[in-house]
Order: C-alpha cells, then structure tokens, then sequence
C-alpha cells in the first residue's frame, strides 16, 4: 500500500442552475491575460450539448486519454515513436476554430464616428488580431439547447440511445437539458502529465493537484491533445501551456477555489480522499464496465486503523488524516456510491465527481391510464426524461447500473424526506423504497443534511497544506526530471 | 400593516368592480390575441421568404434595463449579440441557419440580429431577451432605408390597460413609483426574413 493524499471534488449537478458565476469567478481571477483570453478553466455545458471546445467528449477526433493495447496502457495520442513525427504537426491537436476566436467590440468607434444621420454601433473585433470578425463560436454557444439541430443532436454521449429517445430529445414538451459544469480533474493518472516531452506537468504529492512548470515548458502542446477532458490550454502569447491550478494559492491559505466558493448553487464540495497510489495502473487497465469500481476501489477507508497507519508511515500529516475523515467527498463517492467519475472510460481516473441530476418527474402510464400510485416507484428513472443511457455513456462509461444506484438512491431520499416533512407519503412506503435503492434512514438523513443543509464548512473541509513538508521534498530536482507524477510511468535511470 | 390592502392579507381574487368587468379578478387562462387584435402588422409587406411569429420579450439573461448589457465577460458566454431565438422546424421552412442573421419587422419598427434555432422554442413564437440599447453589433436594415435597426421594443407598443387605472381602493391607490399604469409593451406578432445582405 502506497498512501497518498488527494483534494479531491463532488458536483451536485441536481442543485447547478447553470448561472455561470463559477466560471466568471475563475476567469477574473486567472485567465483575464493577453494569450489566455479563449481559455475557461472553468466552464459550464449544456447537457446534451457538445461542449467546449466543440465535441471534446469525441475521442475518435481528439484522441484523449488511455487505451489497453495487448494489455497494457498507452496514451492515444501519443508515445516515444509519435511524439517524433507529430513533433511539428500533431493532427488531434484543437485548433482555434474548434475553441472560439475572442472577441470585443470596437467602442472607440462610438466615440470617433463621423456625424451622420445615425447613432453609431460597435462592431465584433477579435481579441487576438484585432481585426473585425463575424462571430461564429463562442464557449458557451450551444447555452440552454440553443442550435440545438447542430449541437444537442450531435451530442457524443447520444451512443446507443433508441430513435424514440433521440425524437424526444427535440420534441418541445418532452425534451430536457441539464447543466455540466466542468473544470481539471486532477486526475490520479493523468494523461496530461505522462504526455509531456519536457516533464513539466507534475501532480503535487501533497495534494494531488496537477500543474504545469511554467519555466520547464517548451510549449510542444502534448498535454493539450492528451487531455480527453481538453482542459489544457496552450497560452499563444507566452508560448507556454496553462491549466486549472485549484487555486491553490486560496486552498494553500485555507479558502475553497474561487468557483467553488462562489458557486450560487451549493453544488461544490470538496475534501481529502485517502488512496492507494500502487494500485492505480492495475485498476486503470481494467475492462471498461469495471473501472468505476476499481476507483472506488483505490479510495482508502480514513478510519480504518491499518490505512492509518500506513498514511503515517507514507508521510501524510496527521491533520490531513483528520480532514480526510471529515471529507464530504469521501461519503459521495465511496460510503453512498451517489457521486460518479466523468467519462471513466478515458482511464484517467478523474478525482471530480458529479452527482447525476434527477429528470422532471413523469406520470406512470400502464394501458394507457395514468396511474398516481403505483408499486414501480422508480418508474421514472428507468424511463427518466434525460434517457438513463445517455447519463450511463457520460457517468458510467455506457453501463447504466451505476447511474440507475445513484438516481434510485437519490429519489428514494426525497420520498424519505417528504414522509417525515410532509406526510403525504406513507412511511412505510418510504422505507420501502430506502431498502430497494440500499440505503438505510440514517445514510437518507445524511445525505439530506449534505445536500440541502449542508453549510460552508461541511462543504468544503480543507486541510493544511503542509507547503514546508512538501517542499522538502522538491530539495533535489533532478529527482524529478523526467518523472511523471508519482504514477506508473518512470523516467529513466540514470547514472551509478 | 403588512399588506396596504383591505384586509391587510394578500390577495389572489379582487372584488373589485373594474376587475370584474375587465375579467381581471381572478388569474385564469385567456386565449393569446390574434395578430389582428394586435394590429401591430397592417401596413408592412413580407419581403421574401417570411414567417409570422409571436414575437415575446422576456427579462435580460444577465443584464438590467440597458445597464451590463455589454458586460464583457456575458456577451462572451452568449453570443455576442442578443439573438432571436426560435423553433427549428419553423426556421427550417425559410431556410433559417443557426446564427444566420434575421431581419425581423412589424409597423413599428425592426431588428436585426442573429437567429438561435432551437427545439426548445415551441412552434409559432420567437423569444428576444431585453435588449434595449444599440451600442453593440446591431446592422441596418435593407427594409427600413438602410437605417440602423432598433432594439427589442422598437416592435412594441405601448398599450395601457385599462384595468391599472382604477383607484380608490385599497392597495389600488396611485403613488409616484408604487401604483400607476403602465405599458403592457412586452409581446406582439412580427414577421422574420432571414436577412439578405449584411450592411453596417
């Protein structure tokens, strides 16, 4: 066992209202520069929708993330051999026209404009050239299904559904969209990392963010196409690559990330996770319908004494154990199994959950009578609006099983709730429904607490960072030239 | 007094004798106007390829009556503009693109801006966000002599209703910024053209 410490991220995407304050907080705060104008670390999509840049969710297109070749993992975008010849060109690499071309307005003109017999208007210049443009993309284009024939339609995670549910995805009183905020996932085996020629990315022991060396990158953008989740950015005006930080000057002081703190919502939660560092190529190189478990699996139990033990032994500060205990992320992700990685089937073991939104509910139809009571109370997840498959194909790498447990849990919470409250549903039902969706009324409870009560504090339980222990560890550098992290891929050996 | 009403409580149905002759007292479903009831479209022409829509006007996505409508960071996460949202299938019968820019008119005036075509957009209505300042993106219109088009209630009019105009009686009592009447200026019917030649 090889215990490491990661800060690690819940999204309660049945509590996003898509208000966007998440992603003004972060681009006020880090990407308001010259070069770094197209950049959103954080943004938020709508669902179905093809994102930002357009259709990341493509892996045929980008080439991102992991694949088992003769069982073993390889990056598929690139390795020793390809990285020579894309050394110049590398064709899964986006290019600006799939991001958006930054623009402003002219507003000198509304200023400087001849007299004349109209008021005069500013018109669109990009940010980059200068020149006027015609504004065609932008990182939110396809907000609340707008273009929804080009975009909605054209969502990758529509795989596998049935022509009905496609038809209903675009009928005006039948479809339905959701909110998908999205910023790093400081993954525990990120392809960003393992892709880069000069060993500038590096995921920080202490805390398992992952960040780039601003003074070691050359720029050879490896990151940007290795990334599946695109959330590397290449800064055209330094020449250098650039990515979410987790604000780790604000968690390194005690403060939540920017989004995270001034997210209207409450959706964001985040905490220690305690994880075993040894297992993660095993795990990584499973078969697709396993992988969710298997991350599950690396997430260590902070209260079992052999675990604590071992992270003591590993170096990992005693107050870390302790917030680890604490983590509200913890009980999401491994006690209650309601909170689930995004696209799991990258292999890159993202450490941001999200909590899969619940759909309007809908009448039980059986011989054409709508029926109010009916013994099947999770009808409407099965035939939930926003089809299980296409939660399945974003949260469970296409198998539905895992989003079905999240979706029945959540639901069987509410009518829990709504008996004890309100009283219109009959107790007994409740806790019927909290037995068939294996959760008992102390973890509905406590699941209802973290998410409709839950306070500043219970969200976000930030440890120290123990920044003097960690650099410490940084005394000798070339230690880690050419490393990769602290994940499977070594660099090489070197000298006696 | 928590509520300046009769009873000091809120109110849902009015026992007031204006409202009932309006059908004003109590909130229920009447059948939307017809475009001749409107009588907003009796002197243009469709020009080309038209639809007649309804034509609705909803509160600013981000901004406040003509404040922080050019707020960087939000025309960023929009389109740049405030566009014309409307149905896919009707913008399919006249050739309409996503983002093709639309020339959109009645007898009292027109805009031009950009179409966002989208399913969520029921058949028969397109939506304008508030948008009432030209400062930003807005092209003249070939229909309207070349001049810059206008904004969102340059379709509008003004219509008092008659029933905010009673008074004497309880909460119904004119102060300055509390009770008056005031212009029902917030849908209408208008024709939309996809726009032939963008001029600035």
């Amino acid at each position: 066992m090889n215990v490491r410490s990661q800060v690690s991220m819940v999204f309660h995407l049945d509590k996003c209202i898509g208000c966007h304050t998440c992603s003004i907080a972060c681009k006020n705060l880090w990407t308001d520069r010259r070069g770094t104008e197209y950049m959103w670390w954080n943004n938020v999509e709508t669902k179905p929708g093809t994102g930002f840049p357009t259709k990341w969710e493509d892996q045929e297109n980008y080439h991102g993330g992991w694949e088992v070749n003769n069982g073993k993992l390889q990056l598929r975008s690139t390795s020793k051999t390809k990285t020579i010849f894309n050394i110049y060109h590398n064709p899964s690499m986006p290019t600006m026209d799939d991001y958006y071309e930054p623009w402003t307005y002219d507003f000198q003109h509304l200023f400087n404009a001849p007299e004349g017999s109209d008021q005069p208007t500013a018109r669109p210049i990009s940010m980059v050239t200068g020149e006027l443009v015609q504004i065609e993309a932008g990182p939110n284009w396809d907000d609340d299904l707008g273009g929804s024939p080009v975009y909605a339609e054209n969502d990758p995670n529509l795989k596998g559904l049935t022509p009905d549910q496609r038809a209903q995805l675009s009928a005006v009183e039948q479809l339905v969209f959701f909110y998908f905020p999205r910023i790093c996932n400081h993954c525990l085996n990120p392809s960003c990392v393992a892709s880069c020629p000069s060993g500038a990315l590096y995921k920080r022991g202490e805390d398992g963010i992952v960040l780039v060396d601003q003074n070691r990158c050359r720029g050879w953008r490896m990151c940007v196409a290795a990334c599946p989740y695109k959330k590397m950015f290449y800064n055209w005006n330094t020449g250098k690559s650039e990515k979410c930080i987790l604000c780790y000057p604000r968690l390194e002081t005690g403060q939540a990330p920017a989004c995270f703190h001034s997210c209207v919502g409450r959706i964001r939660y985040l905490g220690v996770m305690l994880y075993d560092a040894s297992k993660i190529e095993e795990m990584a190189s499973l078969p697709e319908e396993e992988l969710v478990e298997a991350q599950r699996s690396l997430v260590l139990d902070p209260n079992d004494p052999e675990v604590m033990t071992a992270a003591r032994k590993d170096g990992i500060h005693e107050s870390v154990i302790e917030a680890a205990q604490r983590s509200p992320v913890y009980q999401f992700v491994k006690v209650w199994k309601i909170a689930l990685p995004p696209h799991i089937e990258y292999r890159t073991m993202p450490m941001l959950f999200y909590v899969p939104p619940m759909s309007p509910v809908v009448s039980n139809v059986a011989e054409g009578t709508i029926h109010h009571v009916s013994d099947n109370l999770f009808h409407d997840i099965d035939e939930s609006r926003v089809p299980l498959k296409f939660l399945a194909n974003l949260f469970g790498a296409g198998h539905e099983e895992f989003v079905r447990y999240a979706l029945h849990k959540q639901k069987a919470v509410r009518w829990y709730r709504r008996a004890v409250t309100v009283g219109d549903v009959e107790l007994a039902t409740a806790e019927r429904m909290l037995r068939e969706a294996d959760c008992s009324p102390e973890q509905a409870e406590a699941i209802y607490r973290l998410t409709s009560l839950c306070t500043f504090d219970e969200r976000f339980v930030i440890p120290p960072m123990h920044r003097e222990e960690a650099i410490m560890m940084m005394e000798d550098p070339l230690e880690h030239k050419q490393g990769a992290g602290f994940g499977f891929v070594s660099g090489p050996h070197r000298g006696t | 007094m928590p509520w300046r009403t009769l009873t000091g409580r809120q109110h849902f149905y009015l026992d007031h004798l204006g409202y009932i002759q309006f059908g004003e007292h109590l909130p229920t479903f009447k059948p939307k106007p017809l475009p001749v009831e409107y009588a907003d479209i009796r002197l243009s022409r469709e020009v080309g390829p038209t639809l007649t829509l309804n034509y609705l006007t909803p509160h600013g996505k981000w901004h406040i009556h003509s404040t922080f409508g050019d707020n960087h960071r939000m025309t960023t996460l929009s389109r740049g503009i405030e566009p014309l949202w409307m149905n896919d299938k009707d913008a399919t019968d006249i050739k309409i693109n996503d983002n093709d820019w639309v020339e959109v008119h009645n007898d009292n005036g027109v805009v031009v801006t950009r179409a966002v075509v989208s399913a969520r957009i029921p058949r028969g209505i397109c939506i304008q966000y508030h948008s009432p300042e030209r400062t930003l993106s807005v092209p003249t219109s070939p229909l309207r002599n070349n001049r810059r088009a206008g904004g969102h209630n340059s379709l509008t009019r003004v219509r008092l209703k008659p029933n905010l105009m009673v008074g004497g009686y309880g909460q119904f009592t004119y102060h300055l910024n509390y009770w008056g009447p005031t212009g029902g200026n917030r849908d209408t019917h208008v024709y939309v053209r996809k726009l032939p030649e963008l001029k600035w």
